[in-house]
């Protein structure tokens, strides 16, 4: 695995920091309050979606249903703090009851492969969604407000979203670079041969379920804190299931850049689209799966490398194996041919 | 040899087919940007006009415009810190029935557009979801498509609503009601089955009726209440239960999807009852459409109706009609018109742009000519107004009527309901 | 409740189970032949309520017919799709997931078209026969749910004459059973499979125009009968065409009597509680996750070889 680093090695090693860096230290350029807002959603779409792909790219396991930890989280966040609590304290809440409910799905769920395990997850959000709509002590469909004493500070809003972006990208990275994230990858290529050479692929799927969850219920309660109001019919509606699986696979599945990418064009593209294409933004995703999915499986982050290799004259295939697994399981690599 | 071919031949198709969609995408929309002129009053609307709340959204965004027509064409509201008459300016955002962005597009017209106050939050959720920035911003929001009074108890500051506490439609039921049966058309003690979706609006409705209820011991007898899911496909289960309930009386409070849908198998289940309502739902014309004389002598209490015998309103109901060219068949443009008009009453009244002064002004305004039931529209305490429902019921051959109260009845109620 | 309600319920859920079947078996020969999971199956129903509107609004031809009509136009129109879009797909003996985003990136793109040509109102196909009903005794019966059932039961029979009797039928069955077999003794698999999907989407257009007689619908119409579909046709996977039909009985009677069936309730003692109407749409999605879950036998039926097309 260690190899002498390149200047691109270099310059995936820097840019994280620069990144962040430049993240927090942009309100002292006094950008606008829309400005903070967009990279506020941006942040919190993008923690979703590198939750996410701990589990859908990483492991292989691709799930419809994580609108359920989204909104338990908010739902959590939202209690804890009307129960007196602080919001912090509220977003590790909610964490912990969206991990808590993953082991509750992931336990019968995952015995099942590939898409029966997607079935499963589409039948369990929406399952979860009535349900959430007619319990009495969330306010059922009428939804749930937040209510905090003092002023609404955008920048703190932002300062958590960020942190939690963080959060997540470093989990990522270090579980990618880690025995488990080796596992994981196991798993998605052969669950049987990586049972053979002793990974324990239910367990393993589990705890990546687990975190992937945790991540996304974090990410519910900093939106939920921030919209102040939020209802069953939003927060754990099939459309925020789709939002958080489409983000990965639009930047790129299966590696923490894709995620990243994914989340921040979906974060700062989809209010453009809905404001300026309102009825046109279904079909826009629509195509630009289709186009993924038989054109481009390693997504927008592909198109970039590739885009980069073709300016840089040097022509290979750029085909990551990791995105053909996924997508195309594993007798079908040969099968794209064109 | 082989993989090179596919790959040089597959390669620049990829490229291009991608690029183009990604330039589109991500470029397009930026430039596409209106900048507001400096001499105008900028005031957002933000409205469903796509999902399963758009036709509502866009009655109500029609109100809204013909009302900023008519004000621009009579050169506009005079500011005076400005010293001239100003043009309105409308920023429209639609959001597709999504509370998230109902909120998030509320949050950008009042942050980066800089309006001086928004419109818009049709449906109880949508609204909900928007009432939260007013205060926020510090900028007035005036819904004029959210009842439910939950909105309004929260102590916002800049939160205003020209719809009358969806509460009031169960109370006026009530009423309603009970004069049938003061009148001898139906008998004392009914039994009532009420089935309501499960949102603020219709735990409000629930509300206004059973307290109506309550003070007048004898009238009714609720034998059942029930709530179902909003935008449901089958309410075979709900209805299974009011046809076991035996009840005289079926009250629901439903959104006009909803109501199409389960009048429809309640239609094709047989039921009958003495007397129907939906609530706020019943003479639109899409219901019309969909079920025909199914819908016959459905009685709804409603914010405004085109038969309101006011000069006022009929103008109104023309000026509709001129400007967009259908009939305006329902009540929904009605308080939005009202709501942008006094909007306008306000900003003048308040001397200034300033949000501020505008918010004062709200509170203290007064529309004088209002098209709604009362002829005055002003805001209570809590923001939100309050002035009397209409009953109205659909008669056949597509008429309807208003029956309640008596001083504005165009016709007489039609109790208890023929069966076929 | 008495006996006379349950018998009219026991009714009710038959009639419905009959468009169920319909409605899920496209959706199975497709999974069957090419192991793709059609999540655009919505989409195609979708479609056909609105085909068969239009058709009743331009031409004024009945919706019955309209459906009828629904078969060829949707069969040609699941080959067009196929030759653009599916072929590329990669020959799998398990569903990937290519496929099932593919179809579901083909789904948004079939609920926007929607929208842009009929825009996001609730539409009903409103006919004389829509609202009125046939009164025996105290059961009422809606007549349009009669004539819907005995289109459904027809269309299944002339499905299974065609796969028994027919050329094509017969390849399909062989390529569900063995491919490889199949394509050895002479099949030629991408014409069946062309031909397959076509049959698929012209049942499920068929079913569209079916369930739009009998319910109001927009551009999102499809979502939660594909969900239904989805457990219907694992509930059935055992077997065939038959199976679907059983896994159709089972779906409607639970979900029509899931809210009449007094449910044992212990808190300090025992008592009975019914489900509330508002909880009803959660038995589909709980039936799905509990068949996936507890029936793994009937999804190796199903995802199988063994399983058979008739």
């Amino acid at each position: 695995m260690k190899r002498p680093l390149g200047a691109a090695g270099w310059i995936k090693v820097i840019l994280p920091w620069i990144l962040l860096a430049g993240l927090l230290l942009l309100p002292a350029t006094h950008p606008s309050d829309n400005l903070i807002r967009l990279l506020f959603i941006t942040a919190v779409w993008t923690t979703t979606s590198l939750g996410w792909n701990l589990l859908g790219g990483m492991a292989g396991q691709v799930s419809f249903g994580f609108a359920v930890f989204f909104g338990l989280g908010a739902y959590t966040t939202a209690l804890l703090m009307h129960a007196g609590h602080s919001p912090y304290f509220g977003f590790v809440g909610g964490a912990a009851i969206a991990m808590l409910a993953s082991f509750l799905i992931g336990l019968p769920t995952f015995r099942l492969r590939g898409p029966y395990f997607v079935i499963a997850t589409i039948g369990v959000t929406e399952a979860v969604r009535v349900i959430m709509n007619n319990l009495d002590v969330t306010g059922g469909a009428s939804g749930y407000r937040i209510t905090e004493d003092k002023p609404f500070s955008p920048l703190e809003h932002y300062y958590t979203a960020i942190a939690a972006v963080a959060l997540a990208f470093v989990v990522s990275m270090v579980i990618a670079g880690s025995k488990f994230g080796l596992a994981l990858r196991a798993i998605k290529q052969d669950e049987d041969a990586a049972a053979d050479l002793g990974v324990n692929p239910f367990t393993s799927k589990l705890w990546i379920h687990a975190i992937a969850a945790g991540l996304t219920g974090i990410a519910g309660g900093i939106y939920a804190r921030r919209a102040a109001f939020f209802y069953p019919g939003d927060v754990f509606a099939f459309q925020t299931g789709i939002s958080i699986l489409l983000m990965p696979v639009i930047g790129g599945i299966g590696t923490v850049w894709g995620a990243v990418l994914g989340g921040v064009v979906f974060g700062m593209v989809e209010e453009e689209l809905v404001v300026h294409f309102p009825n046109l933004h279904l079909l826009i995703y629509g195509s630009l799966l289709i186009v993924i999915i038989l054109l481009e499986p390693d997504g927008l982050l592909g198109l970039l490398r590739r885009l980069f290799r073709l300016f840089r004259r040097k022509r290979e295939d750029s085909g990551s194996p990791d995105a053909d697994q996924i997508l195309w399981g594993r007798g079908g690599v040969e099968g794209r041919k064109f | 040899m082989r993989k090179s071919q596919i790959f040089v031949g597959g390669h620049f198709r990829r490229i291009t087919a991608l690029a183009i969609l990604l330039g589109g995408i991500t470029f397009f929309p930026g430039s596409m940007r209106a900048l507001a002129a400096d001499d105008t009053i900028t005031i957002g609307v933000v409205l469903p006009t796509t999902g399963s709340e758009s036709k509502p959204g866009q009655y109500q965004k029609e109100g809204i415009e013909l009302a900023i027509k008519q004000i621009n064409d009579a050169g506009g509201i005079m500011v005076k810190s400005k010293g001239k008459k100003l043009k309105i300016n409308e920023i429209f955002y639609d959001d597709g029935t999504d509370s998230k962005k109902s909120a998030s597009l509320t949050e950008r017209a009042m942050s980066s557009d800089n309006a001086v106050a928004v419109l818009g939050g049709y449906s109880t959720a949508l609204g909900t979801a928007e009432s939260v920035m007013a205060d926020r911003y510090k900028t007035p929001w005036i819904t004029t498509g959210a009842g439910a009074t939950a909105i309004f108890g929260k102590g916002y500051q800049y939160a205003f609503g020209t719809l009358s506490p969806v509460a009031l439609i169960g109370t006026t039921t009530g009423e309603f009601l009970g004069s049938l049966i003061d009148q001898g058309k139906l008998k004392k003690g009914l039994k009532v089955a009420i089935v309501v979706e499960n949102t603020d609006h219709g735990v409000d409705y629930v509300q206004g009726f059973t307290e109506w209820s309550n003070k007048h011991a004898g009238y009714f007898e609720i034998v059942l209440n029930e709530k179902f899911e909003l935008n449901a496909t089958d309410f075979s289960g709900v209805l299974q239960k009011v046809k076991t309930s035996k009840a005289d009386i079926f009250l629901s409070d439903a959104h006009l999807p909803d109501y199409i849908t389960m009048h429809r198998q309640y239609l094709q289940n047989g039921l009958h009852h003495q007397m129907v309502s939906y609530g706020a739902r019943g003479p639109e014309a899409g219901a019309r459409q969909a079920l025909g004389a199914g819908t016959d002598y459905i009685f709804s209490g409603i914010w405004w109706s085109n038969k309101l015998p006011y000069p006022q309103a009929k103008k109104f109901a023309e000026d509709y009609k001129a400007f967009t060219g259908h009939d305006v068949d329902s009540w929904y443009a009605a308080p939005a018109y009202d709501g942008m008009r006094i909007l306008a009453k306000a900003i003048e009244a308040a001397g200034s742009l300033d949000k501020t002064a505008i918010r004062d002004a709200l509170k203290k305004a007064q529309l004088k000519d209002s098209v709604l039931p009362g002829q005055v529209l002003k805001f209570g305490a809590n923001g939100q107004s309050e002035y009397p429902f209409v009953i109205t019921q659909n008669k056949p051959d597509n008429k309807v009527d208003i029956v309640f109260p008596k001083d504005a009845a165009t016709g007489p109620p039609v109790a208890p309901t023929p069966n076929k | 409740m008495d006996a006379v309600e349950y018998l009219d319920l026991l009714l009710k859920a038959l009639l419905l189970a009959g468009v169920y079947a319909a409605m899920a078996v496209g959706m199975t020969v497709i999974y069957g032949v090419m192991k793709i999971v059609n999540l655009a199956h919505a989409g195609f129903l979708m479609l056909g309520a609105y085909f068969a509107l239009e058709m009743f609004q331009r031409f004024h031809i009945d919706p019955i017919l309209g459906a009828v009509m629904a078969l060829p136009v949707f069969f040609l129109f699941g080959m067009l799709v196929h030759w653009i879009l599916v072929r590329w797909l990669p020959k799998s003996d398990t569903p990937t997931l290519a496929s099932l985003l593919l179809m579901f990136g083909f789904l948004l793109v079939l609920q926007n078209v929607g929208y842009l040509l009929w825009g996001t109102e609730d539409q009903s196909i409103l006919t004389p026969l829509t609202l009125s009903s046939v009164q025996i005794g105290e059961i009422s019966i809606a007549k349009v749910k009669l004539v819907v059932f005995v289109a459904a039961v027809v269309c299944m029979i002339v499905l299974q004459i065609v796969l028994h009797r027919s050329w094509f039928g017969r390849s399909m069955r062989a390529l569900i059973q063995n491919p490889y077999a199949a394509k050895i003794v002479g099949v030629d698999d991408q014409r069946t499979a062309r031909l397959t999907f076509g049959l698929g989407t012209a049942f499920a257009g068929f079913a569209g125009a079916l369930l739009g007689m009998l319910y109001s619908f927009s551009p999102d119409f499809g979502r939660p009968f594909l969900l239904r579909s989805f457990v219907i046709i694992v509930l059935g996977g055992l077997e065939s065409v038959s199976g679907v039909a059983l896994g159709a009985i089972v779906l409607a009677v639970l979900e029509t009597f899931s809210t009449a069936i007094p449910l044992p309730w212990y808190w300090h003692k025992w008592s009975f509680y019914y489900l509330p109407p508002s909880y009803q749409p959660v038995v589909p999605f709980a039936l799905l996750v509990l068949v996936l879950v507890i029936m793994p036998k009937g999804l190796a039926g199903l995802f199988n070889r063994k399983w058979k097309a008739a």
